[in-house]
């Protein structure tokens, strides 16, 4: 029997690669863009769970580790293994979370990701800081901002299919 | 096969996926502590097997969309193309034909208006063609018309930028001709509106194979133009003369460009065409 959930977070998976890597870019305001991949991942391991979650956060950061410089692979499989597993904590079989806690949420699994990452390549304490002040913090929140509209659209689409 | 995909999904969910967490921390650690070499066989194996295959799959879609509107661009192109080209042939065919009557030109001392052919009678029969000259050009009626080949025929009707021009195979020109070989003199008339027929005198001893020239005496067309050639010699209605189809040798289907030749009737014929 077909399992049309893989089926459809794999296409779900694609679709956040080819936005990341094309609409991602068109919406860069002065360098900065928002994350459709930490976005996946957290809605991933929000709505199944973090099984689920880290295999699709194990792939994500797979996938974005290929396209890094290859002494840093792993960081990004690492890091956003971590992110999914601990987003998948707060599952909503168990759990009913609102927009903003998705956010919060959201924005709690962009730093922790990019924390880890910054920490498993070794970059220096000052390009640290540096990247968390001109890269981090302005893109976790455009990327909260943008992953409201996706938590919104997809809640509304969730409950539109629940009252049919 | 199911049954052992089944199985491992199992045990990663359970214990609330601890157990898919330590496996994938622990390949990614793996991967972080494997030597470079490594690390670059990963990479280059998987971006090889799966994501350059998939990658070139999605770009081929776009491939796909660019070469639709290359192919559409391509043909106005080549239909551009290929429209200079037939311009730029045909430019070479009359600049060929031009040359010709270059070395054809000059032999009487009149003015030369070239023209070109822009229509033709709708009858069945090929008897009129439409040039774009007209009096605006210095052309008259009565103009003698040949082209690089021999004589076509003479100007009849006039405007200010076309003219009419009646073709030796109009039943209504009639002109006279002198054999080349022979100096005999003869007139050539058109039998039924596509055949050219000469008469001379039977002691003449024209032959097949004879060429035909005006002979100038009709007033309206100088001495020495070509007209065509003795198909055939045949016996007219009287002993003393022969009748001979003529081909012409111009072909009067394909003309494009022709010459007026800027040569007005002898002052007795004009006076006779006034009359």
């Amino acid at each position: 029997m077909i399992n049309f959930k893989w089926i459809k977070l794999f296409l779900v998976f694609l679709f956040a690669f080819v936005l990341q890597t094309t609409v991602g870019d068109w919406l860069q305001i002065f360098g900065v863009g928002p994350d459709f991949i930490v976005i996946l991942i957290v809605a991933i391991a929000i709505k199944y769970g973090p099984a689920t979650g880290c295999f699709w956060g194990f792939l994500a950061g797979f996938t974005q580790d290929i396209y890094a410089p290859v002494e840093w692979l792993g960081a990004h499989t690492i890091a956003m293994t971590i992110v999914g597993f601990l987003v998948g904590q707060l599952e909503e079989r168990f759990l009913t979370l609102n927009l903003p806690a998705k956010m919060a949420v959201l924005a709690i699994g962009f730093f922790v990701s990019d924390m880890i990452y910054f920490l498993l390549t070794g970059l220096q304490k000052d390009v640290v800081t540096n990247l968390f002040f001109s890269k981090t913090l302005p893109e976790c929140a455009y990327t909260v901002i943008v992953g409201a509209v996706v938590f919104y659209l997809s809640a509304g689409k969730a409950g539109k299919k629940r009252s049919v | 096969m199911f049954r052992a995909f089944r199985f491992i999904v199992d045990l990663f969910t359970q214990r609330h996926g601890i157990i898919a967490f330590v496996f994938f921390l622990l390949v990614g650690l793996l991967m972080r502590q494997a030597p470079g070499v490594v690390k670059e066989n990963i990479v280059s194996s998987i971006l090889g097997t799966v994501l350059y295959p998939a990658q070139m799959a999605i770009s081929s879609l776009d491939a796909y969309r660019s070469v639709v509107a290359e192919n559409e661009q391509l043909k106005q192109e080549n239909a551009r193309l290929r429209q200079e080209t037939y311009y730029a042939s045909e430019g070479l065919q009359e600049l060929t034909r031009l040359h010709a009557l270059v070395r054809f030109d000059d032999k009487w001392g009149y003015p030369i208006v070239t023209a070109r052919v822009v229509g033709h009678n709708p009858g069945r029969f090929l008897t009129t063609i439409v040039i774009n000259r007209g009096t605006h050009h210095g052309v008259k009626e009565n103009m003698p018309v040949f082209s690089m080949n021999g004589l076509v025929g003479k100007v009849t009707k006039v405007s200010y930028g076309y003219s009419r021009v009646q073709l030796l195979v109009d039943p209504n020109l009639k002109l006279s001709v002198l054999e080349r070989r022979t100096r005999v003199v003869g007139f050539l008339e058109s039998v039924d509106g596509h055949m050219l027929m000469a008469m001379v005198p039977t002691h003449a001893g024209v032959k097949a194979g004879d060429t035909l020239i005006t002979s100038g005496l009709g007033g309206i067309f100088p001495k020495g133009i070509p007209v065509g050639t003795v198909k055939s010699v045949g016996q007219a209605d009287l002993d003393v003369m022969r009748q001979m189809y003529v081909v012409p040798f111009q072909e009067f289907s394909t003309l494009e460009e022709v010459f007026v030749m800027e040569k007005e009737p002898d002052w007795i014929i004009r006076e006779l065409l006034d009359d």
